[in-house]
């Protein structure tokens, strides 16, 4: 009886899509005037299915439950964020184009790469992720099976092994690999993928022989066994991950950096619009269906949430570390 | 072949199933033929529904959306030179001037039994072997093999359409050179974000977004049409091209069956391999189709053999890209991610495992994707008898819905009216290029394979440690560029010789 109800559900839905009537949803918040009525345009700036893709298709389903507004997705992947920023730019400051964006593009406003500030060239939304970041092989790996029988390989081999992740000279992935080498007097090979789709597969066909990720990011593949985590970067080690070493347990030193993933709108978006954004991010934020999303992709274990004020912090927060780290290695002139 | 069974039987069984199902078809048809709307657009405004269907059926509507979504964009191309969608833009080059020489129905019939016979390949390999061919395809082609496959089929496109090799090449390089306008896809580094041009200082966020091809192709293909045939009006040399109705004859498939196979390939391969899909597999079998013709002189004048492998190619690659997603849980575009959206919202996951856990689902999917390419002969036939009759209204009516159609599909790219813009000045362009014996194809060959093989070439150099020699070192890789040399070195000295020119004087 509940499936054929769900059915009939799914009958009108689309019957109401064949009659072109617009199956707009009940509004549980006041839309600011003329917002809205076209639908939003929200810009990824990394390919399909990875960990920003799924955020941000998860984030437009609960904006739709909660503001009943509508999204298209774009996906725009380059530079490791960068190729993003000029379409988000160009676009009219009226709040109907969102960008997600990573602190990937906090580190590249503190190394100078781009002159917008995220926490004041743009209005911050919110912050609706917080993670860790681990190191993956491949679940078929038969050359070494942890992080210490990686490095033995790479001692006795003498091959430099190769790892795949995203960003530039300076990001968070990078810096993080800089330290671990540090640790181990050993130098990695960095590729950059800025699609998803090719960084997983690129462990998974062999191209690459370690992975830089999110855990919920690659859930399913550490489920399916064709991923396995080897290092967690993180001050404790999270409980479903109780068996994986963090990179103080390797001997590493160094306070492990975290990835943030928030939304923005342009600056001089009209403030009753960019107010009624923040509300909704925030509403969209707590629906159940985010949060089991959250939950799924171990996106509980931190707390996730930042408010638009908060959201500022964060980044100012990000900036003076990463300003620090880069005057350090000198890549800061 | 029971499992096959079982899921035409759940598909058809169903009343919800079945008529999601001619929904789809008819859906993805109409999004795909409209340019400015796609089968994107359509998925996601769809997206929200699924959530209470069941999954089964959310997973079919979204794979038969795709399959009919990609072959469309066919006929908007073939009768007016504008594609539906980009894996369409290839089948301009030729299905247009067939339209012009009275060979509509002919064009559109090869398109309708090519999307057809190469996605029903596409589906029975799929069925047969998804686990081998996605665990082989993703070992062997890495990013340097992606790079040479891309110089392999850059080393033909030369030949499309233009007066002389010479002419070719340089308009290859025009696109080439438009694709390096923008954000350096690895090192995020602006490129032509501010400068100065005649003493003028600029500063654009429009250059450093780079040039999309979506407007340039509008521009090259619609708009510097409408030009030409405006011109021919005014000097009253236009003849208005007969609506043809005829199918192509089984002759002329049996002559171009190496094509059709090739193309099925090539297309299969290119949808496997994440982060190329339908387009790349479009503009590789075009080129290709081009290298091992007999006629290669004739492409771009109006060659069915460039129908043929452009929609052959292109449906191929849509039952190709259910493989890494399905198998591997890697969705390679945006409508495959939109299916494993709704995996997640059903709480299930693609992977090795979902042939096991949910046999069902995978198996309605594929009879889904099976009998949609079936029907598209159905359904192409219909429409070979009744859309080409739009031919017979004179051209100063059908000239406007054109450029309505060009202007609305070049803004709803990004919501920009600098994009309707670089469209015209590009139709400008295309027609100056035409007029001069250049090819505007070439162009739009130079700025897709660039941009993706300037992607593939930055990563590859970061694996094989900024070494052109290590390209060398991998056997693919190798086998490829070697040829893509071979031909250029061949395609040189026969235009040095002036093999082809007696032909060409005839023509």
């Amino acid at each position: 009886m509940m499936i054929s109800k769900c059915r009939f559900a799914g009958l009108v839905a689309t019957a109401a899509l064949v009659a072109g009537g617009a199956f707009a949803q009940e509004a549980q918040m006041e839309t600011p005037q003329g917002f809205g009525k076209r639908p939003l345009t929200m810009i990824v700036p990394f390919g399909a299915g990875g960990g920003s893709d799924q955020l941000a298709r998860a984030m437009a389903q609960s904006m739709n439950e909660v503001a009943g507004l509508n999204f298209q997705i774009v996906t725009r992947p380059g530079g490791g964020g960068v190729a993003a920023i000029p379409d988000f730019m160009l676009a009219p400051a009226d709040g109907h184009t969102i960008l997600q964006h990573i602190d990937l593009i906090v580190a590249a406003y503190a190394k100078g790469d781009i002159q917008e500030n995220p926490a004041e060239d743009w209005a911050p939304l919110c912050t609706t992720q917080i993670t860790f970041n681990q190191l993956y092989i491949a679940g078929d790996e038969d050359r070494f099976s942890d992080w210490e029988s990686m490095v033995a390989y790479m001692e006795e081999s003498g091959e430099q092994l190769t790892v795949a992740n995203l960003g530039q000279v300076g990001s968070m992935e990078q810096i993080t690999m800089d330290m671990m080498e540090d640790a181990v007097g050993l130098e990695f090979r960095k590729v950059a993928y800025d699609n998803p789709s090719e960084r997983y597969g690129s462990l998974i066909g062999g191209h690459a022989d370690v992975l830089f990720e999110q855990p919920g990011d690659v859930r399913n593949f550490i489920e399916s066994g064709q991923m396995k985590p080897i290092v967690t970067f993180y001050e404790e080690r999270p409980e479903v991950f109780a068996d994986v070493p963090t990179h103080r347990d390797l001997g590493a030193d160094f306070d492990a950096m975290l990835r943030f993933r928030g939304f923005y709108v342009k600056g001089g978006t009209p403030q009753d619009r960019v107010d009624f954004l923040v509300e909704a991010c925030e509403r969209g934020f707590n629906t159940e269906s985010y949060q089991a999303f959250n939950a799924d992709n171990y996106m509980d274990l931190i707390d996730s949430f930042r408010d638009q004020e908060g959201t500022r912090q964060l980044i100012n927060d990000t900036v003076a570390t990463y300003q620090a780290i880069y005057e350090e290695m000198g890549i800061l002139e | 072949m029971e499992a096959f069974i079982g899921g035409t039987i759940s598909l058809f069984g169903d009343p919800t199933s079945l008529m999601l199902f001619f929904f789809g078809l008819i859906g993805g048809m109409l999004f795909g033929a409209i340019p400015g709307v796609n089968m994107l657009t359509l998925g996601a405004v769809l997206l929200p529904f699924t959530i209470t269907m069941n999954p089964e059926n959310a997973v079919m509507l979204f794979s038969v959306i795709y399959c009919a979504g990609v072959f469309g964009g066919a006929i908007t191309a073939i009768l007016f030179n504008i594609p539906g969608a980009p894996e369409n833009a290839p089948t301009c080059f030729d299905g247009y001037p067939m339209t012009q020489k009275g060979q509509s129905g002919k064009a559109i019939g090869a398109a309708v039994i090519c999307s057809a016979a190469g996605g029903l390949a596409s589906v029975i390999l799929m069925m047969t072997s998804t686990g081998i061919i996605a665990g082989w395809a993703i070992r062997a082609f890495g990013p340097p093999e992606i790079f040479a496959l891309i110089f392999f089929g850059l080393a033909v496109s030369a030949s499309v359409g233009a007066k002389t090799l010479w002419k070719g090449w340089l308009s290859v390089m025009i696109g080439l050179l438009l694709a390096t306008v923008g954000t350096d896809p690895v090192g995020g580094i602006r490129r032509f974000n501010e400068g100065s041009f005649l003493g003028l200082d600029y500063s654009s966020y429009y250059l450093s977004a780079g040039i999309h091809f979506i407007p340039l192709i509008l521009g090259f293909f619609a708009v510097s049409e409408v030009l030409t045939q405006a011109i021919n009006i005014a000097t009253g040399t236009r003849e208005r091209p007969k609506a043809g109705l005829e199918f192509p004859t089984i002759a002329e498939f049996w002559q171009v069956r190496y094509t059709m196979i090739r193309s099925t390939l090539i297309g299969f391969f290119a949808g496997v391999l994440p982060g190329i899909g339908a387009t790349l597999g479009a503009f590789l079998s075009y080129t290709q189709a081009l290298r091992w013709s007999k006629n290669r002189k004739n492409f771009g004048k109006g060659e069915l053999e460039g129908v043929v492998a452009s929609e052959t190619a292109n449906n191929a690659a849509t039952g190709a890209a259910m493989i890494p997603l399905l198998a591997l849980g890697l969705p390679g575009g945006a409508l495959t991610a939109m299916i494993m959206g709704i995996f997640q919202i059903h709480g299930m996951e693609p992977g090795p495992l979902i042939f096991i856990n949910s046999s069902e689902l995978v198996w309605i999917t594929f009879a889904a994707m099976f009998w949609a390419n079936l029907m598209i002969i159905v359904l192409g036939w219909v429409q070979t008898k009744t859309v080409v009759h739009i031919l017979r209204v004179p051209f100063r009516w059908l000239a406007p819905g054109i450029l309505v159609l060009a202007i609305v599909g070049a803004y709803a790219l990004r919501n920009l009216f600098v994009d309707v813009w670089v469209m015209f000045l590009a139709g400008i362009a295309g027609y100056f290029l035409r007029s001069t014996g250049y090819s505007a194809a070439g162009v739009v060959l130079g700025l897709i394979l660039g941009a993706i093989g300037e992607s593939a070439f930055a990563t590859s150099a970061q694996l094989l440690d900024y070494s052109i020699l290590n390209f060398l070192s991998r056997p693919i890789a190798a086998t490829l560029f070697i040829l893509g040399v071979l031909t250029i070195v061949t395609s040189v000295i026969n235009e040095l010789r002036g093999a082809d020119q007696p032909k060409a004087l005839i023509d």
